[in-house]
């Protein structure tokens, strides 16, 4: 065998689009004739089309009845029962700017999510940080829409969860759009609502079924209110008047189907 | 609002995937035992997660799930196998490696017929020995069979960063392989 050179990284990422059926016709037309035609692009090819059959005599690991039994054993019982410690990890807050006026955080499960139960910070202590990192973004949100047809998918699409995202325009809160934080090295949803010139942040995170709250409370100088339904549990953190913040609470579990609505 | 039961949800969104959670974790964890705990602890999450009817695509929604689920469950079990993958220096460090080696005329392509004769046993260990980042974009194309797309969406990378990855990640097993049957 003789040896050949390895072709350079842009020929390389081609070989492999190649191999993994990601190039157009004419593309992969033009790249098979080079590797057709120049020794180092075939030996490149080979070694990789040899690389993707290797990985293909692996052994795929089975879901094996035990673990199938142990799974909704676990899940079978009403749910996460023990909290997970969480490593520390910060999101990608962007530069600093912009004031913003009113968070509001929807946050979830209680502790579980959040590693509420840990010693130090409290599962509060955490929302009310990642409300006020928010002011202090470039842009409170990262897919800013008033259409919730649109903030809800791109939230499913980024981390397959998204909290309801009522359409409040009417009651004075008008959606802004929505982000992902990172709390506790979990992301979460975050819708965000404007009302007059202040932005409210929404975080949300799956919670077991049950709903409790809404129940007032303050951190870090923020309002803030937190309560579960509709599969997740919130919190809202603002510092709007409490009166204020209250009111989009009760429109927010209103419109969601968790407090007795006296409209559809 | 959605009027199944939690466990009827939990069996038609998470139980037809959890094939794919399993591949992905073993890929991230590095082995059979402790992809399965991932495995089970990710699961909790979804069925913790499926009260809401907001699932558009379960398996990349469950796949996150056990990828963050890896994230702390590693953390907290084992601490001493980092799972870096979020950290920018180590991708600044392989992209100059990778930058050196195209440029460096003594790399060689990696001898096919080497590769093809490598057994099962040397394979796992070098898709084992891959650094976590690059693993993690290996695995989910070679064993979940994810698109560029897919992979770029549930990772929140471009799909350029996506390529590259998978071809050093490939690039680096064909040599090691390459290398182990040699010796």
């Amino acid at each position: 065998m003789t040896d050949a050179r390895l072709p350079p990284e842009a020929d390389l990422l081609l070989l492999n689009a190649l191999v993994d059926g990601e190039l157009d016709a004419p593309a992969a037309a033009a790249l098979e004739r080079r590797v057709a035609d120049e020794p180092e692009m075939g030996k490149a090819h080979e070694a990789i089309v040899a690389t993707r059959a290797a990985l293909a005599r692996l052994e795929r690991p089975e879901v094996g009845r035990r673990l199938l039994d142990r799974i909704e054993a676990a899940a079978g019982v009403s749910g996460p029962t023990s909290p997970v410690r969480q490593p520390r990890r910060q999101a990608d807050w962007r530069a600093l700017a912009a004031s913003v006026a009113l968070a509001f955080v929807v946050a979830g499960s209680g502790g579980y999510w959040l590693g509420a139960n840990s010693p130090g910070e409290t599962a509060s202590d955490l929302v009310a940080s990642t409300h006020r990192r928010s002011l202090l973004a470039a842009n409170p949100v990262d897919i800013a829409s008033s259409d919730r047809h649109t903030v809800k998918p791109w939230l499913d699409n980024r981390i397959g969860l998204s909290p309801p995202a009522p359409d409040l325009a009417a009651k004075g809160f008008a959606l802004v759009g929505g982000r992902v934080d990172v709390i506790r090295g979990n992301a979460v949803p975050t819708l965000v609502y404007r009302h007059n010139e202040h932005l409210i942040t929404v975080v949300a995170v799956p919670a077991a079924a049950g709903t409790s709250g809404p129940q007032s409370k303050q951190a870090n100088g923020y309002n803030m209110v937190s309560w579960t339904g509709s599969g997740f549990s919130y919190w809202a953190v603002s510092d709007l008047e409490r009166a204020e913040l209250d009111r989009f609470v009760e429109d927010y579990r209103t419109a969601t189907g968790v407090a007795a609505s006296p409209e559809s | 609002m959605h009027e199944d039961q939690p466990a009827t949800r939990f069996r038609e969104l998470v139980v037809p995937h959890l094939q794919d959670a399993l591949m992905f974790a073993r890929g991230l964890t590095g082995n059979r035992d402790d992809a399965e705990d991932v495995v089970q602890e990710a699961c909790l999450r979804a069925y913790a997660a499926t009260g809401r009817g907001t699932v558009r695509h379960p398996r990349a929604w469950l796949l996150a799930i056990v990828r963050n689920t890896a994230f702390t469950w590693m953390a907290k079990n084992r601490p001493k196998a980092v799972l870096a993958l979020g950290d920018d220096a180590e991708i600044d460090r392989l992209a100059e490696t990778a930058d050196a080696a195209s440029t460096d005329t003594a790399i060689l392509t990696p001898e096919a017929e080497l590769i093809r004769k490598a057994e099962a046993a040397a394979v796992q260990r070098a898709v084992d020995a891959l650094p976590a980042l690059l693993r993690e974009v290996l695995v989910l194309r070679e064993f979940n069979e994810l698109s560029y797309r897919e992979i770029a969406d549930l990772l929140s990378l471009p799909i350029g960063t996506v390529m590259s990855r998978l071809s050093r990640a490939r690039l680096m097993l064909a040599i090691s392989i390459a290398e182990a049957h040699r010796d």
